[in-house]
Parts: structure tokens; sequence; C-alpha cells
């Protein structure tokens, strides 16, 4: 039994999972407090340098996202969530804070689908947390693998390219989702995107001087060719996220993606974490920055004509889709 | 005081009492990459862990 798993706190927050908590009445004399009760804080925000305890730091994510929903809309009366849980933290985070706002909501139903890629000793275990997850919570649940779509494994397609293998596994992991959202009547594909991950994806745009895909963003794109993506967690940080799970007993020490050394996307993170652990708040001041920009740009960049496929009839801005161009390089 | 690390190895040391934070960098990661546990329980950067203390680190993973 990990450490974190010690003891249940009765009338605690409300935990969604009812699960076994981490213990925090154990409290040393150095110990900072709560800035709400004066409780032992759990968790310290740097950028506010506020200190919470575990109710009021569960309070204030939960809180937060449900903001994040209410101010963008993301999430309607009528709407079927379908949620892209791989498993892992931020996913897990993502489906247990949604069922936990659900009854706030409107005639809304969320389920959840799985997409295997097909990746050896990695997706094994996060498919199976999945799995215990939807069972806990009841949830109608699907699953996809890349074997049935695309006629082989991740790995098989990566062999002898696995520098590519983000860009390989994002057109293929797209095409996925888009299925599976459909197949299951979805009016909207939530991922457990975070703060951390949208930070990366502003600068690596940036690094690239991309600004169409800097300003798009993938609920408005969709302009009804795909189910509209919502991100409730894109102002929540990795580490609040990490935090959140454990104090609900439900972290797993999950392995991370094997191909995750080969992406760039991996020393933008690193140079992110570097920056904001120095000057906190730096990734929510890019968003800040994306935001402005994407105010500026409001109705000015040229929009691209949106064209089919001419092999698989998808929508997409060239003459063939990426996913088409990808298949006829793929190893079986 | 004992440290658990995150590939679940440990060591003794009589770094203490220091923060947290100060910890962890000694150690060579950076704060924002891990969680902390005394004694099994959740602390912040600037608690301060002491000689008789277990601390756990942990990486936070990522993805997912």
């Amino acid at each position: 039994m990990p450490l974190w798993r010690t003891r249940t706190r009765s009338g605690s927050s409300g935990s969604p999972t009812g699960d076994e908590a981490v213990a925090c009445d154990d409290v040393p004399v150095k110990t900072p407090r709560c800035d709400c009760c004066s409780g032992p804080a759990v968790f310290h925000d740097k950028k506010t340098a506020r200190h919470l305890c575990r109710e009021h730091f569960i309070a204030d994510i939960e809180e937060r996202v449900a903001e994040t929903i209410r101010s963008r809309h993301l999430i309607v009366p009528g709407d079927h969530v379908v949620i892209a849980l791989s498993g892992g933290k931020d996913s897990t985070a993502l489906l247990m804070i949604l069922a936990r706002l659900l009854p706030s909501w409107d005639s809304v139903r969320l389920s959840a689908v799985t997409i295997d890629e097909g990746i050896a000793g990695y997706r094994e275990d996060t498919i199976h947390s999945a799995d215990q997850l939807v069972a806990r919570y009841g949830m109608d649940h699907t699953s996809i693998p890349f074997t049935d779509l695309f006629g082989g494994t991740l790995d098989a397609f990566l062999k002898g390219r696995e520098a590519e293998a983000c860009s390989v596994c994002g057109i293929l992991r797209r095409k996925a989702l888009n299925v599976a959202a459909e197949r299951a009547g979805a009016t909207k594909l939530a991922t457990g995107h975070n703060l951390d991950d949208e930070a990366q994806s502003v600068f690596m745009n940036v690094l690239r001087g991309d600004l169409p895909r800097l300003v798009r963003d993938s609920g408005s794109d969709s302009k009804g060719r795909f189910t509209p993506r919502i991100k409730p967690l894109m102002f929540v940080s990795e580490k609040e996220i990490a935090v959140y799970l454990m104090l609900h007993g439900a972290w797993a020490d999950l392995p991370e993606c094997p191909y995750a050394v080969h992406a760039l996307r991996g020393e933008v993170r690193s140079m992110l974490a570097t920056l904001e652990s120095k000057h906190p708040g730096t990734m929510l001041h890019l968003m800040e920055s994306k935001t402005r920009i994407e105010a500026q740009c409001a109705g000015r960049l040229d929009e691209e004509p949106v064209r089919h496929c001419r092999e698989c009839g998808d929508p997409c801005s060239g003459e063939t889709c990426q996913l088409c161009t990808l298949k006829k390089t793929l190893s079986q | 005081m004992k440290i658990i690390l995150p590939d679940k190895t440990s060591r003794e040391t009589k770094a203490g009492p220091v923060t947290v934070e100060a910890l962890v960098r000694d150690l060579g990661f950076d704060p924002i990459e891990v969680i902390v546990a005394r004694n099994g329980t959740l602390v912040t950067e600037d608690a301060v862990v002491e000689n008789t203390d277990e601390v756990r680190i942990i990486r936070i993973a990522h993805g997912g």
C-alpha cells in the first residue's frame, strides 16, 4: 500500500470517489497553514503565495474547472460529453472532476473512450487504470485499438522512425478520437490537456512561427466538421492535478510514454518548468499572451478554405489529408 | 532522515532541519516536477523536514 493511502478523513470535502485520502492531521510545528482555515497546508501556490489545506485545495481546483467551463461555454445543457480517457493522470482527474460537477448541469451526459495505440510496456497499465476508473463510476466506456482502425500498432508503425513518434501518433490519435466521438454520438470531446500542455503548445507555436495554429482553437475550429474538443483543465497545472489525485487516493505511479524523449515538446517542457520554477506564473502569462494575440487577430487572418481529402473525403486544408499522406508511409 | 526517491531507492541523511524545497533541489530535482510526502502526509515546498522524518519524493510523470 503506498504511503499516501494511509487513512480516510471523515467529513472531508466530498471526494467524488469516496476513496481513501492522504492523511493530513498529523501536524508537526513546521507545517505552513491554510490561508482559508489555518489547517495544515498541502499546496503552496507560489504565484499567489496562497497556502491551501486538503479541503480548500480540492474545492479551489473544482471551482476553477467549473469557472473555465462556465465562462467559455464548454458544456451546455443537452451535451453528451465524451471524455478521452487514456488512464493517465490528466484524463483520470478530468473524469473525476467532471463527474463531481455533473449534478450542477442540466441534462448533460458523460461517457468515456480509450484509444489503445499499441505501445508495449506503457499502455497496458494505463488502460487497466482506465478500466478500473470507469467501473468505479459506472460510466459507459468504449475502447478502440489502432489495430482496428489502422491495421497495426503504433510500435509497428514507428520502427525506424521513432523521432517522428509524436507527430505520427498525433495524426492517428486525432482520427481515432474523432471516430470514437462520432460513434458515441458525442456533442463534445473532452481532453485532459492541462496548463503545462497548453503553455508548451503556445511556446512551440511561437518557436515555429505558426501564427494560425497559435490562435486556432480546437473547439471553435471544428466548424461542424468534427466533434468540438474542450479542455476543462487548461488552467490547472500538472502539479495541481497530481496533488488532486494524490489527495483522493487516486494517484497511480504510471510509466511515461517511451516515445516522449524524442519530442521537441520534451525540451520545451523542461525549459518552461525551469522558468516557472524561477518565475512563478510564467505559464499563465503565456496563456494570457495567447488570449491577447487571439483578440488582436480576430477576423484578420485569412481563413483556410475547407476542402475534402481526395482519398478519404475527410475535411482538410490541402488536397490530401494528413492521415492519408501518413498512411502511405507506414510500415505494417 | 530517510529519503525515498522516485525510483524507490532510499537513503539516509542528516540534512535536517531543512525546507522541502532546499532538500529537493539538493537532491537534483526541480520542485515543480515532484511532490513530497513527509511521514505519509503531503507537504508544501516551504514546510520543514527533520532528521527523524521519512521523506518520500514522487516524480510527476508527464502525459496522460
